[in-house]
């Protein structure tokens, strides 16, 4: 078993030992997927198929519990509100982020590096310290239970995430490029606009995705700053989990946990490639 | 002023959305706060902090906190380079298996909590039912206190280990093959060329990847709310959700002030002292 694999050929080293590497290692993989791909499964069982010793793993399938669930918890609204929460908390985080990150790692102001430290800092800022104060100004400017409130909630978190990815992002990129468009007659605007944005729109992309992940999941601030109007998925989630009045209704828990997930497995899937390179960079050069 | 244009919206925005608050909780931490106007009151100087500091039930939860946090983190982070190590092999099914580790990193932790509360579930669950195969159990999983933490670490590590192992996969990958290179040559054998060549070079990586984890961590939350609300009893109790049911529940916004603001203050520490601790260990390799 090689650690790094190099020019030479490893059948010296065993190729026996590299099979059991390979077998293991999708062993792992399905075994850290079974507790997705059993929630899609039990929400597509009739309830008697759901309660059973052995657990089953066939059945005849149904979609009853989506149908009689969607109505009755709200489903069709909590479902908006998340989307718009997540699409504007990570539209607002990626433009106000990203020129941020811009100054940080391009130009020279003085205090930017304090600033730079404080944002690093407030990453460690735990979100309970901030839902008692924002419930008390939401609830005084009568901002509870809107869009807005959650947006700039989720802001707080978003922003210095979205600032440091692209800080690391822009640092990356060589100099030259806006230097010769400003000789050029660009204004700092102009290179930042024209040369870099274009340039930078995969990690632009793959950040803005996985902000929109962060708020579509963010479950604190919703239970805090939400009552009927403007509140989102996890919260319900976190009811139909927490009913221990009514027992355990796992068909509407795997229901609404897969309407939660799908969607969002599938979006990763798709810039895969973008969310790897940009977790790895967020972790390497921050 | 151009200069400063970049920086503004952000600095105005945090201003409100974060620098605010967190002085405004410092404010009612040193109040007394009145439940008629919904406001900070009168100043009360450390009467908070002395009321919350002989509240046992607050030691408890930071008790719960701690043996949460020493047994997920090393956990995690062992397990996710362990892991991305057997994932990396040269085949072509590597690519698909990186990406499919994408798919628990992206269920939302309360989802998470939840599906894990079914498959743990004493009765119907699936876990004991594949224990019994083994000769195992049956385990209450959410009735014993030690098992209860046992499921929030297992539930927690099945959410974040994935993400682990995709800063690693990438980290192995960015490995310098010369000098694998030149340590076969020379005959090391695979032990040492571990120890003494692969483990120094990730140290810089994995420091990086514990103090990352620990920023979440510590903002352990959704998945306890979800899978066991803190119990039995308060066995798995963790600071934030006992300040949150503090504060919106008991409706004592003082008292879970002080609070917040001792684990803000701890929580900073603590992040100093590894950033500190992972630069002293990457000078030292």
């Amino acid at each position: 078993m090689t650690i790094v694999a190099t020019a030479a050929p490893r059948r010296s080293s065993g190729q026996l030992g590299h099979r059991i590497r390979i077998v293991t290692g999708v062993a792992i993989t399905l075994l850290f997927l079974f507790p997705v791909f059993w929630m899609v499964l039990t929400s597509f069982k009739h309830q008697v198929d759901i309660f059973t010793s052995p657990p089953k793993f066939f059945f005849t399938p149904t979609i009853s519990t989506y149908v009689e669930y969607f109505r009755r918890a709200d489903i069709e609204r909590r479902l908006i509100n998340t989307v718009i929460v997540a699409a504007g908390s990570g539209l607002l985080s990626i433009v106000v982020g990203t020129m941020a990150g811009y100054a940080l790692a391009r130009i020279r102001l003085r205090g930017a590096a304090t600033f730079g430290v404080l944002i690093l800092l407030s990453r460690g800022v735990p979100p309970i310290a901030l839902a008692v104060p924002m419930f008390l100004v939401a609830r005084q400017l009568g901002l509870t239970d809107k869009h807005i409130t959650l947006i700039l909630a989720y802001s707080t978190f978003l922003i210095p995430y979205v600032m440091w990815l692209m800080r690391s992002f822009f640092l990356s990129l060589p100099r030259e490029l806006e230097e010769s468009a400003m000789i050029d007659g660009c204004s700092r605007y102009g290179a930042f606009f024209k040369i870099i944005l274009p340039i930078s729109l995969p990690g632009l992309i793959s950040t803005l995705i996985f902000s929109m992940i962060l708020a579509w999941e963010e479950l604190l601030f919703a239970l805090v700053l939400t009552n009927r109007v403007a509140s989102t998925i996890p919260v319900a989630i976190a009811g139909i989990a927490g009913d221990t009045i009514n027992g355990a209704n796992w068909g509407a828990l795997t229901a609404v946990g897969t309407i939660t997930v799908v969607p969002v497995v599938i979006f990763a899937l798709l810039v895969q490639k973008w969310l790897i390179q940009g977790l790895a960079d967020g972790a390497t050069k921050g | 002023m151009t200069r400063w244009s970049f920086m503004m919206p952000s600095i105005v925005l945090l201003l409100v959305t974060l620098a605010y608050p967190i002085f405004y909780t410092i404010d009612i931490s040193f109040s007394t706060f009145d439940l008629s106007t919904f406001g900070a009151d009168e100043w009360v100087g450390w009467a908070n902090y002395e009321d919350v500091l002989n509240d046992y039930r607050f030691w408890d939860a930071l008790k719960v906190t701690l043996v949460y946090l020493v047994f997920a983190l090393p956990l995690q982070v062992a397990l996710g380079f362990a892991i991305a190590f057997l994932i990396n092999a040269e085949w072509g099914g590597r690519g698909m298996v990186r990406a499919l580790f994408i798919i628990p990193m992206v269920v939302a932790p309360v989802v998470a909590g939840g599906i894990w509360r079914m498959i743990l579930d004493p009765l119907w669950g699936l876990m004991n039912y594949a224990l019994q195969g083994i000769g195992i159990g049956p385990l209450d999983w959410f009735g014993d206190a030690n098992l209860a933490m046992a499921a929030v670490i297992i539930i927690d590590t099945w959410r974040w280990t994935p993400f682990i192992v995709l800063i690693a996969t990438a980290a192995l990958l960015a490995l310098p093959k010369d000098v694998f290179e030149a340590a076969k040559i020379d005959g090391a054998n695979w032990w040492s060329t571990l120890w003494s060549i692969a483990l120094p070079l990730l140290i810089p990586i994995i420091t990086a990847t514990f103090v990352i984890r620990w920023l979440g961590a510590v903002k352990m939350f959704d998945i306890v709310l979800a899978a066991t609300y803190g119990g039995p009893g308060k066995a798995t109790n963790v600071l934030n959700l006992f300040i949150y049911e503090e504060a919106f529940r008991s409706l004592r916004f003082a008292e879970s002030s002080a609070m917040a603001v001792i684990v803000l203050v701890l929580t900073m520490v603590l992040t100093g002292i590894f950033l500190y601790g992972s630069r002293k260990l990457e000078e030292r390799f």
